[in-house]
């Protein structure tokens, strides 16, 4: 716990509180942020177009509501998405810990390997997972919730995991082996050690890795067009229908659903996980001892 | 990235979606032994608000409806088996190319009473003659939208010319960008058939192209009735569905089909081979030719229909409407994309790359 | 160092097996048949032979798809170098702020990304269209400034923002963006502060500390960035789709028509396995990277 004891000087590393940068951040959050913004106050236009004003209604919102097949589609991506991130963290964080960790033949090749996915064209995977369950491994129609939507979640989690896998890998490389061979010349077994030391130093990275999980099954729509069966319309091929061309803010409104519920979500997975969730372990357990 | 414009739902013009049942909660809830589910693949916003629910109703049969936004995709889907779709809506086109590839169902016709109510010209198509796999749901055809207040003098830009090899409108064009329609009608303006077009026309055609491309604003995926509603583009190459829905919000839009012709296009329901409930299939197939069901479609999605009962009790305002059903004359010259073969999309599609890469 | 996993084979075998066999099964079965297309022809309507022909690769290398090619590696270049220069000084900031604050921007940053691809991209086109936002708020200044000085600028002209090769970058940087700060991120966060303590001590201004000490130490952030961004961006096919003018077409595009308008899977397959192969080749440089940061630090 070096890091918790040194002094962290005020001032010159303060980089936040430099006026420069709050205006280079403040123009990020502009790019990125007035187009959703726009979009989320345009749900609530009176007038088929989105771009000019005229005056405020949620008769949009009564529309999205109504449209059964709509809800259902939504709640189709969230199942995905939390199915696919819950597996796709674990996955992922095994395969960085056994590439940081180890030396073993075929370790390059398996390197590389996880690379692949998230390299490799949507539309060639989508193809190529269309045929595998039309044909290696033909995906039963009617099950029930949730293994209805399984081919989709086995699909999302192929392409989910490298990603996490990344993440964790770049916050494995930091971590002091010092500790680890400690925690064992001390007498802990290697699960012990992988579960008292090297997780609640990844926690972060593991984090950020299922937001960024969530985030890509929650986006994706060529894999799971391809995967999809009759019984399981996503959130974005749903819209994919409704908004590449002829857009209505009915779209505006379930998207804006969609915004607020995420954020909803995430502020609960931090309350649970404490406040400082996403930065917990950055400072090497500072936050802990305060 | 095809038909999915002309498929959208003008939101507005239909009544809320009252009670539509199509969403099903996966086998959440199956009610003992009242009747079975159907999986019906159809285009986004192609049906009415009540239909399944009034199916339903009727029959006991429960329908689950997905959606596709190209022939492309829906073929990609059928092809490999194991959808799980019993009911299906291919172009005419794709009626032919997946009858050949023996991926249709023939139907029964004894199973189809309500086939008496499609107007007879409809009955004997070259994409599917003798109506063996498929009945026709709707059909379309391509032509000119403009904006009129746009237009040099107050002209009806009758002539594929404004489109295709004119700069008269230079930055303000917008054609399709599906490269099948947008070369055979290059072959129909310099004055051949849209079908069987010559390698030498197609190199003029694909030439036109490149010489036209720097008046091009986009080559677009359909949506040229937006891009016209938003002022993006005057002129666009559109169906005239599409046009039609458009021309209800903005008056200053119109449609025209050109003197030299155009192509055809018709949506068919049809029954995949290994669907697994073909008899609930041409039970659902029966229903949407019923003129009553078939009415409150149409009246809702505004495409023509071949049902002749069902046109017979729609208001004036669809049954004369020019953009919907234009002047028979031209309608004489247009024609009907046959199914040439998969070779023929690759050859379109090459020249398209060309004419997009020069 | 690494163990050899020899010395504990239980733990081993154990955290390879899922990862191993998801990827196997789930991801290189789907791919290889995919692969096996790519030497592939069509037979028949609806058949597709496997390997027996190399003509797939012939054609991708003729000169028109090799220029299409070229277009995309150079718009994703673009793409890459902008989403750095706009990502590096929010990932710094991120780093620097105080562990409230830094837990907010975090979320400040992925929030946006929740959010539909199509609909951010959707979202965009109402700025750039010609009657856009962009547009509407230009015209008015326009005709404010037209108005102070009596028709110095003359008559109003639209920008030409939609449907330009300038719009499919902006989309791709829109869309990337977090793909390149969260991996700097990650980097700067576990960098050694006390040497930039140290530049600074020593009399260093913050930019020289930040390109001679921030930069190379992060080198490998940098790298993984690049490559996380860039790969994505160059296999984009709606972004150029959507926002894209008549001659803004990459190769993810023609891709796609060969999956579907074209209808000429093994061609399609073996353009997409090129991608696959240009990826090889930058993994293989970010490794030169990462090796040559490795014998810096020690």
């Amino acid at each position: 716990m070096s890091e918790a004891t040194r002094k962290i000087p005020p001032g010159p590393l303060e980089y936040l509180r430099r006026w420069p940068l709050q205006v280079w951040l403040a123009l990020v959050a502009v790019f990125l942020y007035a187009p959703l913004i726009s979009l989320m106050v345009f749900s609530f236009n009176d007038s088929r177009f989105t771009t000019v004003w005229r005056g405020f209604t949620f008769r949009w919102y009564e529309k999205a509501f109504k449209n059964a097949s709509l809800i259902e589609a939504f709640g189709n991506s969230l199942t995905i998405a939390l199915f696919s991130t819950l597996i796709s963290v674990v996955v992922g964080a095994m395969a960085a810990i056994v590439l940081w960790r180890f030396r073993f033949p075929g370790k390059t090749a398996f390197n590389a390997g996880l690379a692949i996915p998230i390299v490799v064209p949507e539309i060639c995977m989508g193809v190529g997972m269309l045929v595998f369950f039309a044909k290696v491994l033909p995906w039963p129609q009617d099950l029930i919730w949730p293994l209805n939507l399984g081919a989709i979640i086995i699909a999302h989690v192929s392409f989910s995991f490298p990603f996490v896998a990344v993440v964790v890998r770049a916050r494995l490389a930091s971590f002091n082996r010092e500790l680890e061979e400690a925690a064992r010349d001390l007498g802990a077994s290697e699960f012990r050690t992988l579960m008292d030391i090297i997780v609640p130093h990844i926690a972060p990275s593991l984090v950020a890795g299922a937001l960024l999980a969530f985030t890509l099954s929650l986006d994706d729509f060529v894999i799971t067009f391809f995967t999809a069966g009759p019984d399981t319309v996503t959130f974005p091929v749903k819209v994919y229908s409704m908004v590449r061309f002829s857009v209505t803010p009915e779209v505006n409104a379930a998207s804006t659903i969609l915004i607020v519920v995420t954020v909803l979500l995430t502020f609960l997975a931090l309350r649970f996980q404490g406040s400082d969730a996403l930065t917990a372990g950055h400072d090497g357990g500072a936050g802990d001892k305060k | 990235m095809s038909k999915i414009g002309r498929r959208s739902l003008l939101a507005g013009l239909g009544a809320a979606a009252v009670g539509i049942s199509f969403a099903g909660l996966s086998g959440c809830t199956k009610p003992g032994g009242a009747g079975k589910t159907i999986n019906f693949y159809n285009w986004d916003t192609y049906i009415g608000d009540t239909t399944l629910a009034d199916f339903q109703t009727a029959s006991g049969i429960k329908v689950n409806m997905s959606i596709f936004a190209t022939n492309d995709e829906l073929f990609a889907k059928i092809k490999t088996g194991n959808s799980g779709f019993d009911v299906i809506v291919p172009s005419n086109d794709f009626v032919t190319y997946m009858s050949q590839a023996d991926l249709l169902l023939p139907l029964d016709h004894a199973k189809i009473p309500n086939l008496k109510n499609v107007d007879p010209a409809f009955m004997d198509p070259i994409y599917d003659p003798g109506r063996k796999f498929s009945v026709p749901y709707t059909w379309l055809v391509l032509g000119i939208g403009y904006r009129k207040s746009a237009m040099k003098d107050g002209m009806v830009p009758d002539s594929w010319k404004w489109l295709y090899d004119s700069d008269q409108y230079k930055g303000r064009i917008a054609l399709l960008s599906e490269s099948g329609d947008l070369m055979r009608l290059g072959a129909k303006y310099l004055g051949h058939s849209v079908n069987g077009i010559s390698a030498d026309v197609l190199k003029q055609v694909e030439a036109m192209l490149i010489k036209q491309k720097p008046n091009v604003k986009a080559f677009h995926s359909d949506d040229g009735q937006d891009m016209l509603m938003s002022k993006e583009v005057d002129i666009v190459m559109e169906y005239n569905g599409d046009i039609a829905q458009v021309i209800k919000e903005d008056p200053d839009l119109a449609f025209v089909v050109p003197k030299e012709g155009s192509q055809l296009n018709s949506d068919c329901l049809a029954i995949p081979k290994d669907s697994k409930n073909p008899v609930e299939a041409h039970a659902f197939i029966n229903y949407m030719l019923d003129a009553q069901a078939g009415a409150k479609i149409y009246e809702q999605i505004l495409y023509p229909t071949p049902n002749a009962a069902a046109k017979a009790l729609m208001p004036d305002d669809y049954k004369n409407n020019p953009v919907i059903f234009p002047a028979p004359d031209v309608m004489a010259k247009c024609e009907y994309a046959a199914f040439e073969g998969p070779e023929r999309a690759q050859v379109y599609d090459a020249a398209m790359t060309r004419i997009k890469a020069s | 160092m690494e163990q050899s996993w020899r010395q504990a084979k239980g733990m081993f075998g154990a955290m390879l097996s899922a990862p191993l066999f998801w990827l196997v099964v789930f991801f290189f079965v789907p791919l290889a048949i995919v692969f096996a297309y790519s030497f592939g022809q069509n037979v028949g309507l609806i058949d597709i032979s496997v390997f027996t022909t190399f003509d797939n690769y012939k054609r991708a290398f003729e000169p028109l798809y090799l220029a299409i090619f070229v277009k995309s590696i150079w718009i994703a270049a673009i793409t890459t170098f902008i989403c750095l220069v706009l990502g590096f000084p929010v990932a710094l900031a991120i780093t620097f702020a105080p562990p409230k604050a830094k837990a907010w921007l975090l979320l400040l940053i992925m929030l946006p990304f929740w959010t539909n691809l199509l609909i951010r991209t959707y979202a965009l086109m109402a700025f750039l269209r010609t009657e856009g936002y962009i547009n509407t708020t230009w015209h008015w200044i326009f005709d404010g400034i037209n108005a102070v000085s009596g028709g110095m600028l003359g008559d109003f002209r639209a920008m030409e923002l939609m449907n330009t090769n300038f719009a499919v970058v902006l989309g791709l940087v829109f869309v990337n963006l977090p793909f390149m700060i969260l991996p700097l991120y990650s980097t700067l966060d576990r960098m050694d502060r006390s040497l930039l303590e140290a530049s600074l001590d020593l009399g260093a201004g913050h930019i020289s500390t930040l390109f001679n000490v921030v930069v190379p130490m992060a080198g490998a952030g940098i790298a993984s960035g690049i490559l996380i961004t860039f790969i994505p961006a160059l296999g984009s096919y709606l972004t150029p789709d959507m926002l894209g003018g008549p001659d803004s077409q990459m190769i993810a595009n023609v891709i796609e028509s060969q999956f579907k308008r074209a209808n000429n899977w093994p061609f399609g397959a073996a353009l997409s396995f090129l991608l696959v192969y240009m990826t090889f080749i930058g993994i293989a440089i970010q490794g030169l990277v990462e090796r040559k940061n490795a014998g810096r630090a020690a």
